[in-house]
């Protein structure tokens, strides 16, 4: 009974924190032109659970604010980023809001034009993030 | 001629030089508009709209006049993009496109409408900084048969984002087969785009204009 308590809690701890998250962050390759962009904004947008779609060339990167408690699977957008012609690297989560998200990026440097880190799937974790591969 | 008439609207697609530079397909569910003058020589306007990412449907008339001005072709048709190939990498990404289609076509050259079949490929790579392609587009018909062949190696003095305008230098090789053009053009441009508008123009070394406007939605 006790592993059974624990599971169920383990469970609902796991879940509220999926549903916690405010900002999906993914990390897609093939990004270099507005074309690119407006593409994966247009899929993403296409998402009932979406609030905003943010792009950012320069970093590689494309982060989508969720509804209020909602959410997009990892599998539902593998296949978006897919069909829209490009490929997925990696997927994170945060509690930040798009704005935040945005204006973090924005205070990056630039990314080198061959990122080793995204090529082998092991970045470093920024905080308050979590992988979803 | 009836037949010919929708079949050949289909056919001609392919032309496009200018448009060699920009992409037949922009993203999916995406329509795209073209239009071109081309250094005197050629005009063209283009709509394609792409269901799926890897290809698009569409069609485009088109206006082609020899150097000499003497002969005048005018095509109207449909075509199929194809992106054959991508190679999505960190910060670059190239492509291999083919397509293929059917027109009617007319000039001053040869009597009444004739078929016109083309077929062209075109392959690129670029950065956000760098850009090369190189695209072939073959016309022909009873009546004649050209190839336009066309290079661009273009170089951006900013790396842009999806919320900046994009600049462009490009130099642009082109030469053309066949009974209606003959040697090779050499144009030097710039191209502007930000969000789904796309503008490009400048002048080849003999002093002649060259435009390019596209939109993507």
């Amino acid at each position: 009974m006790k592993i059974f308590k624990a599971t169920v809690f383990a469970l609902l701890v796991g879940f509220a924190s999926m549903a916690s998250a405010k900002t999906i962050e993914m990390d897609v390759n093939g990004l270099v032109c507005a074309f690119c962009a407006q593409g994966i904004e247009k899929t993403l947008k296409s998402f009932p659970a979406t609030e905003g779609v943010f792009v950012s060339l320069e970093h590689r990167i494309v982060a989508v604010q969720l509804m209020d408690g909602q959410d997009i699977t990892d599998t539902a957008l593998t296949k978006a980023i897919t069909d829209a012609g490009y490929k997925l690297v990696a997927i994170r989560r945060t509690d930040e809001p798009l704005s935040a998200v945005r204006a973090r990026v924005k205070q990056q440097k630039a990314l080198p034009a061959v990122d080793p880190a995204k090529h082998s799937h092991e970045g470093a974790k920024m905080e308050g993030m979590d992988d979803h591969h | 001629m009836k037949i010919p008439k929708l079949w050949a609207a289909l056919g001609l697609l392919g032309l496009l030089p200018a448009v060699a530079a920009a992409k037949p397909i922009a993203f999916a569910k995406g329509t795209t508009v073209m239009t071109e003058y081309g250094a005197g020589t050629m005009e063209e306007f283009q709509v394609f709209y792409a269901p799926r990412y890897w290809y698009s449907l569409g069609g485009g008339l088109l206006t082609l006049e020899s150097d000499d001005g003497n002969k005048q072709r005018h095509i109207s048709y449909l075509r199929a993009n194809l992106l054959a190939k991508r190679w999505n990498m960190p910060g670059a990404q190239a492509n291999v496109f083919v397509w293929g289609g059917l027109g009617n076509a007319t000039g001053n050259d040869f009597g009444g409408s004739v078929l016109d079949h083309n077929v062209g490929l075109q392959g690129d790579i670029e950065t956000r900084r760098l850009y090369a392609s190189f695209q072939s587009d073959l016309h022909e018909s009873n009546s004649y048969s050209h190839r336009v062949d066309t290079v661009q190696l273009g170089w951006a003095p900013y790396a842009h984002d999806y919320d900046t305008l994009a600049t462009w230098f490009v130099v642009q090789g082109r030469s053309y087969s066949g009974d209606l053009f003959k040697g090779t053009e050499t144009a030097l441009l710039v191209r502007f785009f930000k969000g789904g508008t796309w503008v490009e123009f400048g002048a080849t070394t003999g002093g002649k204009l060259q435009a390019m406007a596209m939109f993507n939605f």
